[in-house]
């Protein structure tokens, strides 16, 4: 399988003891043997080998032919053809293409373009010392296996120092939390600092707004609202957690803030960074929906876990080969979760909030649904002549009266039957379908 | 459960709370596994651990959790306390801020759990003895004032972890014990009976999940 990328990071066994090998990060800063890295740069890491259902090689060279040629005309494509994004998004992304891909599916390339200089100003502006402290506390303890962020000098913890103290000094109401150290590695796994400061910017402010923030209040909300999913979903799941006791907060957490970095195997967390950039945080719902299932879906697995304990176990005690990617995304992807059903939930349960909880309120409204919202969103504010794109901000205010959300969900009332049935086998290639007259966006469900 | 772990009488939580980067991790590690790391990932949701001691004839089944130290997930630990009958409140004793915040630890703590709660105030890193900001004198007067346990540790070299945790584990075991004494229920249990005193749910056949 050409990998170029991935023979790129494996060592040959002449070049096990020669630590310079790889320049400067592989390092070691302690004692012992030097391991082999595997593919994506993990020390001692078993994803050498790739798992059954991976596509060959030709798959992979026209899926990245495909992306070369959309990204090539990414407004045209996001335009009309965004359901062939989305499709090729849940297909994963070709390792290659990754650093082309993620920028533009958030909008990070936008930002970029439209605030030229500003990552320049923040990166050599001294940072808060207070949060500076606890940044420089945590570098070494993100990836401590990888080789790109082994050595303190090495461009990993400098970059993640680096892109880590621009988001504090950029929203500074914000301030520092821990959960974007993983998010922002991962980024820096493919990007370069600025561009990678620009993706960590949208997913906090975008895809996950209220997430990171002091109070974390949208943490909280969605914490309920799979609580809700999982009732009507996977209702004998959800009677075990409650007899257990075992309640959302004790997991949801570092999934979601880490976008299940540290939960699940490195190329399953890519491809489902491939589908959340793309789809936005209904994505983050489903997995947790399938890990659920994985865990605790039959009698058998509910019985051995008789107390909270066990049953916080089991969700983490999940066999890999379960969470192998391919099987695992054709999971995910058929998931009876559409937008429409999650933003419903996400009203129903934001108004059962009690409302003496301190911190403010979380803003569902201010989260965009994915690529094509964000796309139609800078749009909008280029064609409004704003130099800097709507980005949307959390301002804090007292609870006003049920505003109308601030954008319409893209779902049309049909309900995309395809994908809710397990039955029908993986969804990802989709119904056939000859290519519609029609080339609007609107056409699109999702 | 199979295995060793399933011949205990009682289960005991204790959380582990403090700033973050004082060592609670480690300490986890240190006493549940005898594993030490200085690049342990940090802690952003929940993890837990457990370990089964003898305390005199009982079989305890030490069940320690530990979360994230940084302010802002304060918001999202409440649960975290839920039934804990046993704290080990961990400040870095070279890093004099992580103590000086001690007292709103302890608010805190007391917002969340069973006021009976054993709380042992812990100085972690004694290893690096040249860089220390907080003098013993202090920092046990302190504990002593406000009715904590107190014991300074270093989770790298392993000093008085052992210590910390059984000392804290002894102590609700004897909180336990003279309740059972002055309970008036007719069938009250006796430390070799493994029998469940109330329904805790489908959960612990075994053990007694013990509040105070």
């Amino acid at each position: 399988m050409a990998q170029t990328l991935g023979e790129d990071l494996v060592l040959s066994s002449e070049l096990q003891d020669d630590s310079s090998s790889l320049g400067s990060d592989s390092e070691l800063s302690g004692p012992g043997p030097y391991r082999q890295a595997d593919r994506y740069g993990f020390i001692g890491g078993n994803s050498a080998e790739l798992g059954p259902g991976q596509p060959s090689a030709d798959l992979i060279r026209q899926r990245e032919m495909k992306w070369v040629e959309m990204t090539s005309h990414w407004e045209k494509t996001m335009s009309r053809r965004y359901k062939k994004v989305k499709m090729q998004c849940r297909k994963g992304i070709p390792s290659a293409l990754r650093a082309r891909c993620w920028p533009l599916l958030c909008g990070a390339q936008v930002c970029q373009n439209n605030n030229p200089g500003t990552y320049q100003e923040l990166a050599v502006a001294p940072g808060d010392p207070q949060w500076m402290e606890t940044i420089g506390r945590d570098l070494h303890r993100q990836f401590p296996l990888h080789e790109m962020f082994v050595s303190p000098q090495g461009h990993g913890q400098q970059g993640l120092l680096q892109v880590l103290k621009a988001y504090t000094l950029y929203r500074p109401e914000q301030g520092y939390c821990q959960a974007q150290g993983p998010v922002a590695a991962v980024l820096l796994m493919h990007l370069p600092p600025e561009e990678a400061f620009w993706c960590l910017v949208q997913i906090c402010e975008v895809y996950l707004p209220g997430y990171y923030g002091p109070h974390m209040e949208a943490v909280q909300l969605d914490a309920e609202v799979f609580m809700a999913l999982l009732r009507r979903l996977l209702p004998r799941v959800y009677q075990h957690l409650q007899q257990v006791g075992v309640g959302p907060l004790l997991y949801l957490p570092e999934w979601f803030l880490c976008l299940f970095t540290r939960s699940l195997p490195f190329p399953t967390v890519l491809r489902i960074w491939d589908a959340f950039l793309s789809e936005g945080a209904k994505v983050l719902f489903r997995v947790g929906l399938t890990l659920m299932r994985l865990a605790l879906g039959t009698v058998e697995q509910r019985a051995a876990c008789p107390g909270l304990l066990e049953t916080l176990g089991a969700l983490r005690a999940i066999p890999p080969t379960q969470l192998q990617e391919e099987a695992f995304m054709s999971q995910v992807h058929s998931v009876a979760l559409s937008e429409r059903d999650l933003q419903r939930e996400i009203r129903i349960q934001l108004a059962q909030l009690p409302k003496s909880s301190p911190g403010p309120a979380p803003l569902p409204q201010a989260r965009l649904p994915g690529a094509q919202a964000i796309f139609e969103s800078q749009q909008l504010a280029r064609i409004r002549g704003s130099t800097k794109p709507e980005i949307p901000r959390i301002v804090v205010q007292p609870p006003e009266e049920p505003r109308p959300p601030r954008r319409k969900p893209q779902t049309r009332g049909k309900t995309f039957h395809g994908l809710l049935t397990r039955a029908r086998g993986p969804p990802i290639e989709g119904p056939s379908r000859s290519h519609r007259g029609s080339t609007s966006f609107l056409d699109t469900r999702f | 459960m199979t295995g060793k772990d399933d011949d205990y009488n009682f289960v005991f939580k204790v959380v582990l709370i403090g700033e973050s980067g004082v060592g609670k991790t480690n300490l986890l590690s240190r006493f549940t596994r005898n594993e030490f790391s200085h690049d342990s990932r940090t802690t952003i949701g929940v993890e837990f651990s457990t370990r089964t001691v003898m305390l005199g004839t009982a079989a305890v089944k030490a069940q320690i959790w530990d979360t994230a130290g940084l302010e802002r997930y304060r918001a999202i630990t409440s649960a975290y306390y839920r039934g804990a009958v046993g704290a080990l409140l961990v400040f870095d004793l070279t890093k004099h801020q992580t103590y000086a915040v001690v007292e709103r630890w302890l608010k805190e703590l007391y917002d969340h759990a069973e006021a009976t709660i054993v709380v042992m105030l812990v100085g972690n890193k004694s290893d690096l003895s040249q860089a220390r900001e907080v003098p013993t004198e202090e920092a046990c007067m302190f504990a002593e004032n406000n009715g904590l346990l107190f014991l300074e540790t270093s989770a790298l070299d392993s000093t008085n972890v052992e210590l910390a945790f059984q000392t804290v584990l002894k102590e609700i075991f004897a909180k336990v014990s003279k309740q059972r004494q002055n309970s008036t229920r007719a069938n009250a249990i006796t430390l070799g009976n493994a029998q469940a005193e109330q329904d805790s749910g489908p959960g612990e056949k075994k053990a007694c999940c013990i509040s105070l």
